[in-house]
């Protein structure tokens, strides 16, 4: 299982047109985590079109990369929701009693959890540490 | 074959469940009771294998089984075996939780639960059929739907478009004199027995409306006594009953328009004779001269005489009691009484069933976390996250503050940060100050009120630009504070930008005398003044620095994203070593502030607490034109409140805080806040008082107390200002 990770990226609210027509620099992962908001991992810059649209730099989740076996094995069963079938896709919720984003690629899964839930996290879904310090394995 | 019963073998034979061998041996699965061997009753429960309340009708006999009956008087012991440390131990173990969404669940797989299965079937739905046959408990039935089940193996969670409850009718149980003789079964269980081979001896059936009691020797039934006088010898009374009673208690726990009943369980059914005699509830032992006695004491209702006599709270939950005690009540309040509301659990569990992923809310760490345990802080939890309360001596930390710098860690603070072409018009809707009039650069301490004007948070308002602004609200209203934003700015449908910074940004108070020396250490040359702010790099990190005060000294809260939070702070304390820079925690804030009468939301304020009543009224606007809260005040504003918060100070150490306050012999309110400020050489506190005519000298901790203006320290605010 990889080290979880912090993920850097952009955090943008703008209108929902606007946000359909953004444009990311950079290998990115588009989180859509509200009808008005994306977190765009690993984005440096965007071009939204809204002249009141927030940009913010986002380091505040932590990611760990599953493959789907050790999804199923570790965070499906705390999961009481129905999980989305197709791929890709991206699901919110508790589990475990915790608030989480489930990013579905096509054959992996990314845990996102924010960076102060982290240790609950790895306690409760029984996955390596994350370190505030070096945002590497503990 | 063999199993333990009370530490004796009891033989059977394959297919026999518990209760059926233990009957085949002679004895009772308790010390008495009716029999229906269908699950309804709680009359075959022990414990079995360690656990209590095992329903033995329904458990299948296998080797090695120990049972156990219950005592005849009294519940079992408790078997408590607590984990070493809760708090740290967030995973249970044990009891997983599976889980299954379906179209429909149907509950019951007799005659009418396999018909509507079928039919189901063919329209092309998902059906999954639940029986405790087939090892499927269905423990409750809650809002969603949701059905939960208990397995063998595990519980079982199963989310269903749809609910069919088809759990059939039951037998009713005999109430009169004797029913607690060992050698009474219903009709059902008298053929279940036949078929499995038990020898019943002589039997006499009865018919319950022809039912007069039954006579026992040493226990167990000897006769049958009927209605008409008659007596029959036996070893076996065998009672039928007309009407069966529905099985609805399923169908009582929730009111959800995709729940339905079908089948008997639906149906009405003739209530039987208001019993006369005889225990109503064998789980709980209650008889009818109970019943009367809580009725005569004035519970005439069906759920009244449910509580107060605990009739139907037993393990079968109604099961056998409830025809009887609606008959009971129906005969007395002259018209039928509607069965009690059913609730979940209608299968004992145990505590690590009931518990199966079920976790303690989370609390959030700041990216400090570990910096400020490596510095020995006793951390505990505080809205929602823990914080350090102290660093080992909070004296220390509090001079820290007082005589030279102090690091405080502020991450938990609500943050949002509000843009659009209608966000001024949504501040100044939302808080009761002015807005408009705070130039780009300037902040002001706000409060947000509700709509009946009592104070829910404070912060600050932070203007950035002419379009945007920076709030922040206290950490343990912080998400409270968010939905309320959200939810009027939707309401108004004005045309504003919302996103939540709480936890995507730390923030470090830097506090003190020499505060400002140490930002300029770290590169900021000309620190902002007193309510001012602006973006700047600290130590090389970007900050948003804002200068206020909270502790009464000169602080400036450098917000910056989490990631380099601990860069940030090694930084400060690296810099200010020599100025012997320490932080402070929650313990050493509460007593700063204190000193400058400054509240804490949800601490010195109660849930109707106005701004008149925390004497706050300077930091409302009435004429602004609107804002939440303001009808409320406008309406309440000359009316006669006998509600203040008052500064008090006496000598003398301070006293614990929620002391009660004395004017004579009498309570007129309670101590919030208390520190033994060692600038003022007094117990300084904060309190209310809850009767008027307000006094200026009270009693608490059989001291005398005198009211004193805030700010006790400071008055004039220099040292913040400095």
């Amino acid at each position: 299982m990889h080290a979880p990770e912090r993920l850097d990226g952009l955090r943008i609210v703008a209108t929902p047109e606007a946000l359909e027509h953004a444009y990311y620099e950079g290998d990115v992962v588009v989180l859509r985590i509200a009808h008005d908001e994306v977190f765009a991992i690993g984005a440096v810059a965007a071009e939204v079109p809204d002249e009141h649209a927030i940009l913010e730099r986002e380091t505040a989740f932590v990611g760990w990369g599953l493959t789907s076996a050790e999804f199923d094995r570790l965070i499906a069963r705390h999961v009481e929701w129905q999980l989305p079938a197709h791929r890709p896709s991206l699901a919110q919720g508790l589990a475990a009693g915790m608030p989480v984003k489930l990013w579905f690629d096509h054959d992996r899964v990314l845990l996102v959890v924010s960076s102060g839930l982290a240790h609950e996290a790895a306690a409760r879904f029984g996955l390596p540490e994350f370190r505030h310090e070096t945002g590497t394995r503990a | 074959m063999r199993f333990a019963f009370d530490d004796q073998p009891v033989d059977y034979v394959d297919g026999d469940s518990v209760a059926v061998a233990v009957l085949r041996s002679g004895a009772h699965p308790q010390h008495g009771g009716s029999l229906c061997l269908t699950g309804d009753c709680g009359s075959c429960s022990a414990d079995v294998d360690g656990v209590p309340f095992i329903r033995t009708c329904l458990t299948p006999a296998r080797p090695g089984l120990r049972v156990r009956r219950h005592p005849a008087v009294g519940g079992p012991p408790l078997q408590l075996d607590p984990p070493k440390n809760p708090v740290q131990s967030p995973v249970h173990a044990g009891v997983e939780v599976h889980r299954r969404h379906v179209d429909v669940a149907v509950i019951g797989a007799g005659r009418s639960g396999t018909a509507e299965a079928e039919r189901l079937r063919s329209a092309g739905c998902e059906v999954f059929v639940l029986d405790s046959g087939n090892g499927h408990d269905v423990v409750g039935v809650y809002p969603g739907p949701l059905v939960v089940v208990r397995t063998p193996q595990h519980m079982l969670h199963v989310h269903a478009h749809e609910v069919v409850i088809a759990t059939g009718a039951a037998e009713v149980h005999p109430v009169c004199e004797g029913n607690m003789l060992r050698g009474i079964l219903l009709s059902g269980a008298a053929d279940l027995l036949r078929e499995r081979g038990v020898d019943l001896g002589n039997t006499v059936t009865v018919d319950i409306t022809e039912l007069a009691s039954f006579e026992g020797l040493d226990g167990t039934v000897s006769h049958v006594v009927f209605s008409d006088g008659r007596r029959e010898a036996c070893d076996t009374a065998i009672v039928t009953s007309p009407t069966k009673a529905p099985r609805d208690l399923l169908a009582r726990m929730v009111s959800d328009p995709n729940v339905r009943v079908v089948g008997p369980a639906a149906e009405r059914f003739e209530l039987p004779p208001p019993p006369v005699a005889g225990f109503v509830c064998p789980c709980s032992k209650i008889t009818v001269g109970d019943l009367q006695m809580v009725w005569d004491k004035g519970f005439q209702h069906l759920e009244l005489v449910k509580r107060a006599a605990l009739c139907g709270t037993g393990t079968c939950q109604g099961g056998v009691c409830m025809p009887h005690l609606r008959s009971f009540v129906s005969d007395r309040q002259g018209s039928e009484a509607a069965p009690f509301t059913g609730r979940p659990a209608s299968r004992q569990l145990t505590i690590a069933e009931a518990a199966a992923d079920v976790f303690l809310d989370p609390f959030r760490r700041s990216a400090l976390h570990n910096e400020h345990l490596k510095l020995g802080a006793q951390m505990d939890r505080f809205g929602g996250w823990w914080r350090p309360w102290n660093y080992g001596d909070f004296m220390r930390e509090y001079w820290a503050v007082r005589e030279g710098v102090s690091l405080g860690d502020v991450s938990t603070l609500g943050k949002m940060i509000v843009t659009g072409p209608d966000v001024v018009e949504a501040l100044e809707r939302l808080y009761p100050t002015t807005i408009a009039d705070i130039r780009p650069g300037r902040s002001r301490y706000v409060l947000l009120l509700n709509e009946r004007g009592h104070l829910i948070d404070d912060g600050m308002v932070c203007r950035e630009s002419d379009d945007r602004f920076v709030l922040t609200f206290t950490s343990g209203g912080a998400a409270f504070a968010e939905a309320w934003v959200r939810d009027w700015v939707d309401t108004w449908g004005l045309d504003v930008r919302i996103m939540d910074r709480t936890i995507s940004h730390g923030a470090i108070n830097v506090t003190g005398p020499l505060a400002g020396a140490l930002l300029q250490r770290v590169g900021v040359a000309d620190p902002p003044k007193f309510l001012q702010h602006r973006h700047a790099a600290v130590a090389g990190i970007d900050c948003h620095i804002m200068r206020l005060s909270f502790t009464g000294e000169a602080s400036f809260e450098l917000h910056h994203p989490v990631a380099p939070s601990v860069e940030l702070w090694q930084a400060l304390m690296e810099a200010g070593r020599d100025m012997t820079v320490m932080p402070h925690g929650l313990q050493a804030l509460f007593a700063l502030r204190l000193e400058k009468g400054h509240v804490i939301v949800g601490i010195d304020t109660e849930l109707d607490s106005t701004p008149r009543r925390l004497n706050m009224d300077w930091a409302v606007k009435m004429d602004k034109p609107d804002f939440v809260g303001r009808t409320a005040l406008a309406r309440t504003a000359d009316l006669a409140d006998h509600r203040r918060l008052f500064g008090f100070t006496m000598d003398g150490p301070a006293p614990t805080e929620g002391a009660p306050i004395y004017v004579g012999d009498r309570i007129v309110g309670h101590v919030a806040s208390t520190f033994t400020s060692p600038v003022i050489g007094k117990a300084v506190m904060l309190g209310w008082q809850k009767h008027s005519p307000w006094v200026d000298s009270v009693t608490i901790d059989g001291r005398t107390a005198t009211v004193a203006h805030t700010p006790f320290f400071d008055p004039e605010g220099a040292r913040a200002r400095a």
